[in-house]
Formats: structure tokens, sequence, C-alpha cells
């Protein structure tokens, strides 16, 4: 189920570099060669320590406890390295041009920018408090809230300059937008509400209560889904008013949603019960309720049509088969929270649910 | 996986988040995992202490008591500071009050910077970043710890904790609560300058904390001649604690580290240290439950800080 082809213009992969190195061990080759790539041998030995993985299908997990970001080869299901951060990557986005994924450090108040194909380091830059990230559907806003500070700020792409800084209460978590990429929606965790931003102005439209503890924020056919963590559902809101249209149970601490690529499908992680819950798109209806112990928080859709999802207490990512209801276990670090895979082009999925 | 961070995550999802659900404080849930992290590695902590440090004090005491009853106050302190409410309450208020802070410095152009952004080569060295931060807050410790016992108002607070005349492994713990707010804040301003990796590493803060029990521990232990001179040892602490040692005139300051006396001075060096404790502290400090301690430790303070006028 491969929705989204993978970005194509990226050199040297692993598989490559590693077979170059092996091959060059030749009986044949003359003594100072031999010296030199016996050195070169050594050096990468030395150096592969400190490299990211050399899989070419990875899963990129937010180790949020560890500051670390895991490196997961999708086919072996292994973890294959880890990237040092400084404090707590929480939660990534992919750029427009898909050349960055941008992982947002709160606590140590960086965005780390990875190449999205082989995990590397390319840059950094320091930006308070990046909790949730999220570009616009039309690539020309970065969206950061700012959980520990109040504050929503509104970037623009590429440059990263700062254009709005919304000052709001409280605890702004999740971000969704409107399919123009006119308004952005923001759920306000301690304060349980929900609030939308106009992304011209960084004005506020509206705020209106959603419930206790709100989290993950889905646009879906025009209207706006919101996890309530505090509850057992969803709450449905008109985005245009901020009207409660209905809630929808899904479990105790319904916290983030997600559209399955096909778009017939809605999943909403609930952490308290530690079930997946299956909804119809288009009815709102539960389809079907999988037990997922651990904690499920964020999840990812690989290729072969299975499911990762992290588990924030049970330090490993679940890779679910959604028609049978198994899934395996890959041990990662202490507190996996974001998730992505680089074996399609998530942004599309990411920030477009809506159509 | 290790099996204290399996617990770990037992106790968040299977306590602390259904608590927080049925109580209506789910907003505080990205706090549960380092909680429950804390209390575990807190318990775990007291466990090696106990297993450790009370066979020392069995068998290679440095005084011999007639009876215990004066630690049990020390215990309740050790299970309050490691296992019980004080984490809890200072993970939600300090993170409220250091988020609010944070954006308050963040608004007036200030990002408090993270070691490892000052040194750019320690990104991808966590063992040696935490060397480092752990010399750095240890040095920042000595300093708390040696002003407090320069002025007469903290003194007064410290005294709770240098009152006790039977130290044991248990003693670590045994301050007063402005003290430790003292302690929270001083450590949050080291924060604000250099950054503190959170629960990275908690398998080396408890080795530290551990360090910091034994150093208290009622044993005639030494590291050894050199030991003693990149460890704290409980002769090396137990001079601190020594009753001549106790205000303003002290000694071996250090809670982890001996370099920072050995810099600084003064380091003491003895194999005698004699007998612990404070004979101007309250007898409720030494001896009273821990609310009379606490009462009589706050009363203290506000006799340093407002002095009676005498008459002339």
């Amino acid at each position: 189920m491969q929705v989204f082809s993978r970005p194509l213009c990226f050199p040297c992969h692993g598989r490559l570099r590693r077979k170059a190195l092996i091959g060059g061990l030749s009986p044949r080759l003359s003594s100072p060669r031999l010296i030199s790539r016996c050195l070169g041998l050594a050096a990468a030995l030395v150096l592969g320590a400190s490299l990211p993985a050399r899989a070419e299908e990875l899963a990129f997990v937010l180790d949020s406890a560890e500051a670390a970001i895991s490196l997961v080869d999708v086919k072996t299901e292994r973890e294959v390295s880890r990237i040092p951060v400084l404090r707590e990557p929480h939660h990534m986005a992919l750029s427009p041009d898909h050349r960055e994924l941008l992982v947002g450090d709160s606590a140590g108040n960086e965005i780390f920018f990875l190449d999205p194909v082989s995990g590397a380091l390319k840059r950094r830059l320091s930006i308070t408090d990046p909790y949730q990230l999220q570009f616009s559907p039309d690539g020309h806003l970065l969206v950061v809230t700012g959980l520990a500070r109040n504050q929503v700020d509104i970037y623009e792409a590429g440059t990263y300059r700062l254009l709005y800084r919304v000052p709001i209460s409280a605890m702004p978590s999740h971000i969704n937008f409107s399919p123009d990429s006119r308004v952005t929606y923001i759920t306000l965790q301690q304060t349980n509400r929900l609030a939308a931003i106009d992304t011209a102005s960084g004005r506020v439209i509206w705020e209106t209560p959603v419930g206790d503890t709100p989290a993950g924020v889905l646009w879906l056919r025009g209207r706006l889904l919101v996890g309530v963590m505090g509850a057992d559902g969803v709450a449905v809101i008109d985005p245009a008013t901020g009207r409660l249209l209905e809630r929808v149970h899904t479990g105790r601490g319904a916290h983030n949603l997600f559209l399955t690529p096909d778009g017939r499908t809605v999943i909403v992680t609930n952490r308290v019960d530690g079930t997946l819950a299956f909804l119809d798109a288009a009815t709102l209806t539960v389809r079907r309720e999988i037990r997922l112990p651990g904690g499920p928080d964020d999840l990812d859709f690989a290729p072969d049509g299975r499911i990762w999802i992290t588990r924030r207490f049970a330090h490993s990512v679940a890779v679910l088969d959604p028609e049978s209801g198994d899934y395996q276990v890959i041990k990662v670090g202490r507190s996996p929270h974001g998730i992505w895979l680089n074996t399609h082009d998530a942004l599309a999925r990411a920030v477009g649910r809506a159509e | 996986m290790d099996p204290l961070d399996t617990a770990a995550g037992w106790l968040a999802e299977n306590l602390a988040i259904p608590f927080l659900w049925h109580t209506g404080l789910m907003r505080w849930e990205e706090l549960a995992y380092g909680w429950a992290l804390f209390v575990v590695y807190g318990a775990v902590q007291v466990g090696l202490m106990y297993a450790i440090c009370l066979p020392l004090e069995r068998f290679y005491p440095i005084e011999r008591w007639p009876d215990r009853r004066a630690v049990a106050v020390d215990v309740f302190y050790t299970l309050l500071a490691r296992v019980g409410l004080l984490p809890l309450i200072a993970f939600v208020l300090f993170f409220t009050v250091q988020a609010e802070f944070r954006a308050w410095l963040a608004d007036h152009g200030y990002v408090p910077p993270t070691l490892e952004r000052l040194i750019p080569g320690l990104l991808g060295h966590p063992y040696l970043t935490f060397l480092l931060y752990a010399l750095i807050l240890d040095y920042a410790d000595y300093w708390r710890h040696r002003l407090s016992h320069r002025f007469d108002w903290w003194y007064a607070l410290h005294a709770l904790h240098h009152a006790q005349r039977q130290m044991s492994f248990w003693s670590d713990d045994r301050n007063h609560l402005l003290d430790d707010f003292i302690a929270a804040l001083w450590f949050g301003a080291i924060a604000l300058l250099i950054g503190v990796p959170p629960l990275q590493f908690p398998l080396l803060v408890l080795v530290l904390r551990f360090l910091e029990s034994l150093s208290h521990a009622n044993t005639r232990l030494s590291f050894g001649w050199l030991g003693d001179r990149l460890l704290i040892s409980p002769l090396f602490h137990r001079t601190h604690h020594a009753i001549p040692a106790a205000g303003a005139r002290s000694c071996n300051y250090g809670a982890v580290f001996p370099f920072w006396d050995m810099l600084h001075g003064p380091a003491r060096f003895t194999a005698r240290p004699g007998p612990p404790g404070d004979p101007t502290a309250d007898e409720a400090l030494v001896s009273g439950s821990y609310l009379a301690q606490q009462w009589s430790g706050f009363r203290a303070f506000l006799r340093a800080l407002f002095p009676e006028r005498r008459p002339s």
C-alpha cells in the first residue's frame, strides 16, 4: 500500500556505500592501494559508530525521555541507530520540498533538520519550545506550538522567519489546518478549548470549549474532530463557528486521530483504555476496536498496509496488521512519541487529511 | 529493556494515567512517565542504600548507638524525598513555574542554552556530557552548601540537617522544606545558564544519589588516599558533620566530588572525625517529629531574619 512516491533525489544510499567498502578489499589490489583501502575501511568503521542508519526504508521514532531519535529499518523491523538530540523530541514534520525532516526538541529549544532518507543531521535552528510543528497545506507556513510556554508561533516556511507569536492560554498542543491554509486549529490542553487562528494575521478567530484536555485535531470533510483525552471520545466541531456538533464515544483517553491513506477510516488512539478505535470516516461510527496496551500515541502507515504505532509506556513500537489485529513489537527507547516512515511522502497526509 | 524502565512504564500506564484521568488532571499526563521514572529509581536508590549501607553500619561502624530511634525520622525524610510526595509536587509545581519563567525570558529574547549548544562537540557523547554536567552541578552545589553555612538565616534552616547526632545513610534527605526549596531555585538558576538534562540518565543519577547517601553512613569507610580525593567518602563527609564544623566555620562542603574543597578549602582528610551534631540547635531539631523539626527550623529562620532588638 505505497500511497505516495518516495523522494528520488537522494544519492549515496547506504546499501551501495556498504557494497563499495566490502568490495574494495580485493586480493588483486596493489599494496599501497590495499593499505590505503584498509585505512579507509578502518576510518569508515570508526566513523561508522556515529553515522546514521544505512537502511533505505526507515522509521523515525522520537524518544522524548532519552533525547534521541531511533532509526528503525522498516524491512527488518530492527532499530539500526540512534541520533542524539538535546532534551525532549516530541514531534516532527517533513518540509514542503521534502528535503528536510524537522524534529522539534521542546525542552532543548531547537529544531533539528535531518535528511529524511538517511537520517543524517543537516543543521539546527534555535526556536523556543517547539512541541508540535506542522506545515500548512500550501507549504508556505510552519506553525509551532509551545506547550510549556503558551504560545503559537507562525513562521515563514523555508526562511523560518517568525511572522506571528500568538500568546494563548493554556498548553497549546496539537495542530491542524483548513485545506486553504487560512486557518490553523490548535487544541488547548489546560483550558479545555479549541482555538482557530487566522494564519494571515495571527488573530484568534474563536475559541470554544470541547471537553477535558483536548489533544489531537483533524480536519475531516468540512468538520473538525478533536480527541478529548480527559473524556472517552471525540468532539465534532463546526470549523466556521466552533460550535460543538456531536460527540463520538471511542474509549477513555482519546488522544490522537489519523485518517487512513484510503480516506475511509479514522483511527483514534485511546491512551487510558489502551485501544485503537476505527471510525467510519463518513458516518463516524466505530467499526472496530483493537486492544493495544502500552499507551498508544502516534502512528504512521507502512507500505505493506500495516500500521506502526508508538507505545509511550512500553518503550516500543507496535507494528499492527489491521486485518487480523495481531502486532509485532519493536523495542526502541524509553518513551517513543512521534513516528514517521520515510517509505512514503507523509506530507500530504500530515497536513491535508481533509480531502 | 531496562527492567526499571519497564516498571516505570507499568506504573505510569496502570496507576498514574488512570489516576489523572479519574481526577480530571489529564493535562499533566505528559509528566506521568517522568514522575514514574523518578519514583521507581527512587525506590531502587532506597533499596540499594539499605542493602549496601546497612551492613556497613552494622559491621564496620564508626559509632555504636544504644538504639536507632533517632534515625526513624530520617527514614521518613528519605521516603518522602525519593519515592513519595515531594517528587510529585516538584514535577507539577516546577514544571509550571519553570515554564512560565522561561516563557517570560523567551519573550525578552533569552532562550536558555544547553551545555551541548555552548560546546557543540558534546552532542552525540551523552556520557561525557553527563559527566560534565555532574561536575558543574556538583561545583554549584558546593557553593550553595557553603553559602548555607555562611548566612545565619540560611544556616537556621540547614541546621536541621546538622542537628542529627545519630548520622546514618538515611540522613542525606533530612532537610528543611525551605532549604529544599532554595536548593531547587539554585538548581533552576543553573539550568537557565547551562541547561540540565532531565531524566535522560536515571541510572547515573541513581549512582550519584547513592554516593551522597553513602557519604552520610555511620561507617569508618575510606576509599584510600587517592580514592578519598576522587570521591567523597563517609569519613570525609563525617568531618563536615562533626560538632566543631557546625555553623559558619565548617569544612568539607562537597557532596560527590572533593575537588572543590581541595581547590577552595578547607578540605580536611582525617581518620577520626569526631561525633556529629550541632550543640547550638534546638532539641526539637534533633529529636522532634518531622513536623516539630520543620516548625522549629522555621522559627529559627524567622529569628535569624528578624532578630529581637535588645534594650540599649
